[in-house]
């Protein structure tokens, strides 16, 4: 019950202050439980090419995921990040269909596209039940000001 | 079992992978102290510092303009259009941290604390904010959460340089970013890039610790300033203390900016701590705050600093004794992923009053310098005096203080007769603080003189702590220690509690503190009571076939009457229940057991905790073999338990959106000098 799904990134064209452009990328995971109400996730985002860093793993969209996800240290190393989150509420106040459960916010530098990846490790019901679920990730457009 | 319980036990037992994630941060994962987080939701705008202020009538509002040549206000100027309220209590200075909460929970001898800084932009540009704060020295950092409005995104455990680095690009882009650096184990800097005006960022941080115990009482502190340090001449990676708004004056990597005398801060703390003894508690006492308390039961209390006392000036400190000489167990453990993990508490038997000791040898290292000044250094010489009054006819003491240089009752210990104990009183009756704080001098002096093998030698320093070279002291004393054993006394209201223990552990002996509310009479006594009773010495211990690696300290230092040991380890295989402990004291051997309690619960925090105290170990040796890779060791220690430490920081960008504009005006967050200490003496004017 893996999901995968690569996303390739168009280059942002601002100048940076430095031999090799450096930008900051908001990436929004989202995950589809579909007419399932899913009380718990765990998820692995990795980004690799344009040397891109990790710089800060905000929660999700809905009320009970909003708290920031906890990461394993020692994957984040490799810029990869294994991150869950859980939910005690009860079915009706738990999201079903396509939620935003975190976002992954990235340095890169040059011109080279990360590739990014999110797998789905496991996702589950309030009642424990494992259910399939598919995960994809998208740049988020950038706010000006 | 309650709905919601069964729903989590539901979901760990369909997700064991999941479950593992979740146990990067502790075996469980519950709110700490289970109250809601709180904290003001305001937004203040420009015209209105938020803060708690005396009523209108009772102040003069003065709107502050920064002035270029032409009057004008200058855009990025911090201080621009902020207002300036003169009150009864002083000039109340606008800073960019408003608020500190700090919810505390205790479990056993393990503190979990969650500290959030509030963060706001009271002026009309946009701002850096530079905090420089206080930590307990063996606190494990292991979370940082940067909220914005509701979004609230977790930083990142990195290699320091790389994470200033990722901060600062972040900062000159216009993106809010922060970052969280640790100076010394126990002085941290935060930093919260572009700040608009009028906005709030919280910055939270998690840490565990364990909690000192002693003669029979725990000990919580939490310390909220760092006072004023002294740097050697010639020196650069210091702390430097300048007066506000003397951004760089005092030349050192690490900068403290202390409010002047007659201003105040809108800064104010809020502590909550709550305590879950798993015994009964019989008596608390908080010397230094005025605090309210109540006991749900017997075994548990909830505690919080009162309204009237939240003025971040001073150490937090606060103690509880439970029923019984000891612990309800001295054992904890915990599994998870990476292992098992356990911290042993070591008590030293009692009864040991019988057992000969050898006459002593007392060295007393004052510091006389300008931060010790009145009450501090009178609260040492009161000290001083009721030792020297205790000790017997056939015991020796030296007298020592120092500042700038150091200088000594006598050219050689003095056999404590009461005409002696007189000298050394009118000696001590002249000392004053002033000047400099050389503590090598002092440190020189106490311990480069021949030691009497007839005598146990204690070198006993009365100290504030306040200097920034303490790598240099600690491998000084690591050096010339020899036979002598170091008993450091903190002295203030908010010592530098890292120098002061980290003295005592390589000295090999404890430490002591003794706070503007302490009974001076008292610590001297449970001193003296402890030095008279011979030490365990030669401790070891028998696992029981348990494999336990890398367990911290190393070497298990000699244990005093009323000063248990803390150890922390590892182990594999089969659980560790219980541990044999033998050794000597005054040539008999000893021994006993400790055992785990039946059903006790595995603590979340110690993988944190020991990974910590790993951290220091690989510190210490560093201070003896400045050749060793010793930084890559640490550094991989913390990056793999997502510990903050002097190689690795915390660092968070919201990269969602820009700020408009330059990247503002760095606006340290200036403190006041600790409750009792002179600024004049100790915070030097260009």
């Amino acid at each position: 019950m893996l999901g995968l799904l690569a996303v390739s990134m168009a280059v942002a064209q601002e100048s940076a202050p430095r031999s090799e452009p450096v930008h900051f990328r908001a990436v929004e995971v989202f995950v589809d439980s579909k007419d399932k109400a899913l009380a718990a996730y765990q998820l692995e985002f990795s980004a690799s090419g344009g040397d891109a860093k990790i710089v800060g793993i905000e929660g999700g969209g809905h009320a009970e995921f909003r708290e920031a996800p906890f990461y394993d240290p020692k994957a984040i190393q490799q810029e990869r990040v294994i991150f869950g989150a859980f939910s005690t509420a009860s079915a009706d106040r738990l999201p079903k269909g396509i939620t935003r459960v975190a976002t992954i916010h990235l340095r890169t530098v040059g011109i080279e596209s990360p590739r990014l990846t999110v797998k789905v490790s496991a996702a589950a019901t309030a009642g424990g039940d494992k259910i399939p679920i598919t995960a994809s990730a998208k740049e988020k457009p950038h706010d000006e000001n | 079992m309650a709905p919601a319980r069964r729903v989590v036990m539901g979901c760990v037992a369909a997700l064991t992978v999941m479950a593992s994630v979740l146990l990067w941060t502790g075996c469980t994962r519950t709110p700490v102290g289970g109250w809601q987080a709180g904290g003001p939701s305001t937004s203040s705008g420009v015209e209105a510092i938020p803060g708690s202020f005396p009523s209108p009538a009772e102040e003069l509002w003065i709107i502050a303009r920064d002035s270029n040549a032409e009057g004008e206000p200058t855009e990025d100027a911090a201080g621009s259009g902020a207002l300036i309220a003169e009150t009864n209590e002083g000039t109340e200075v606008p800073l960019p941290l408003k608020h500190t909460d700090v919810r505390a929970e205790v479990l056993g001898y393990i503190a979990t604390v969650r500290v959030t800084q509030q963060f706001h932009n009271p002026f009309d540009a946009k701002i850096e904010a530079r905090y420089v704060f206080p930590l307990p020295h063996n606190a494990a950092v292991n979370e940082f959460v940067m909220t914005i409005g509701e979004r609230r995104i977790r930083g990142i455990i990195r290699e320091r340089q790389e994470a200033e680095q990722i901060y600062e690009q972040a900062k000159h882009q216009g993106y809010v970013a922060s970052l969280l650096t640790q100076e010394r184990p126990n002085v941290f800097s935060q930093s919260v890039a572009n700040i608009e005006p009028g906005k709030e960022i919280d910055i939270e941080l998690n840490y565990f610790h364990t909690l000192a115990w002693v003669d029979g009482w725990y000990e919580f502190v939490f310390p909220t300033v760092v006072g004023p340090r002294f740097n050697p001449p010639g020196s650069t990676a210091g702390i430097g203390a300048v007066p506000r708004g003397a951004q760089g004056g005092s030349e050192q990597a690490t900068q403290v900016e202390y409010l002047k005398p007659g201003e105040r801060s809108g800064h104010d703390i809020a502590i909550q701590l709550g305590v879950h003894a798993g015994v009964v508690i019989e008596e608390t006492e908080c010397a230094s705050h005025v605090v309210t308390s109540e006991a749900p039961s017997p075994d548990r209390l909830r505690v919080a600093l009162a309204p009237n006392d939240r003025i971040p000036n001073k150490d937090f400190v606060f103690r509880f004794r439970v029923a019984g000489s000891q612990l309800k167990t001295g054992l904890l453990t915990c599994h998870d992923e990476r292992g098992g993990f356990f911290t042993l508490m070591l008590y030293p038997p009692k009864d040991r009053a019988p057992l000969a000791r050898k006459p002593l040898e007392l060295v007393f290292v004052l510091d006389s310098s300008g931060s010790m000044s009145g009450r501090p250094i009178a609260e040492a010489k009161q000290a001083i005096d009721r030792a020297l009054r205790r000790l017997a006819p056939n015991d020796t003491f030296q007298l020592i203080n120092f500042a700038m240089r150091a200088s000594r009752l006598g050219a050689e210990p003095l056999p404590a007769t009461p005409q002696n104990v007189r000298r050394g009183l009118d000696y001590l009756d002249q000392l004053e603080g002033a000047g400099g704080t050389m503590m090598i001098e002092g440190v020189n002096a106490a311990l480069d003189f021949p030691h009497d093998p007839e005598r146990l030698r204690f070198v006993c320093f009365l100290t504030d702590g306040y200097i920034g070279n303490e790598a240099q002291i600690l491998s000084a004393i690591q050096e010339k220690l020899g036979a002598s054993r170091i008993f450091s006394f903190g002295i203030g209201s908010s010592v530098n509690r890292y120098l002061l223990e980290h003295m005592a552990k390589v000295g090999r002996g404890a430490v002591a503190y003794l706070g503007p509310n302490d009974s001076a009479a008292r610590i001297m006594d449970d001193f003296i009571e402890r030095i008279r009773h011979p030490a365990l010495t030669d401790v070891r211990l028998d696992w029981e076939g348990a494999a336990v690696t890398e367990v911290y300290p190393r070497r298990v230092p000699d244990l005093f009457v009323g000063r248990p040991v803390v150890l922390t380890g590892r182990f594999e295989g089969r659980a560790l229940t219980r541990v044999r402990v033998l050794g000597d004291a005054a040539g008999q051997r000893m021994e006993w057991t400790v055992a785990a309690a039946e059903g006790a619960e595995e603590h979340r925090g110690l993988p944190s905790v020991w990974a910590r105290l790993k951290i220091a170990d690989l510190s210490d040796q560093a201070l003896l073999d400045r050749n060793g890779e010793w930084a890559s060791e640490i550094k991989q220690v913390a990056l793999d338990y997502g510990l903050i430490s002097e190689y690795t920081a915390f660092v968070a960008v919201d990269s969602s959106r820009t700020t408009a504009g330059s990247e503002g005006t760095t606006v340290p967050v200036a403190v006041p000098v600790p409750e009792g200490v002179k600024y004049r003496t100790s915070v030097p004017e260009k």
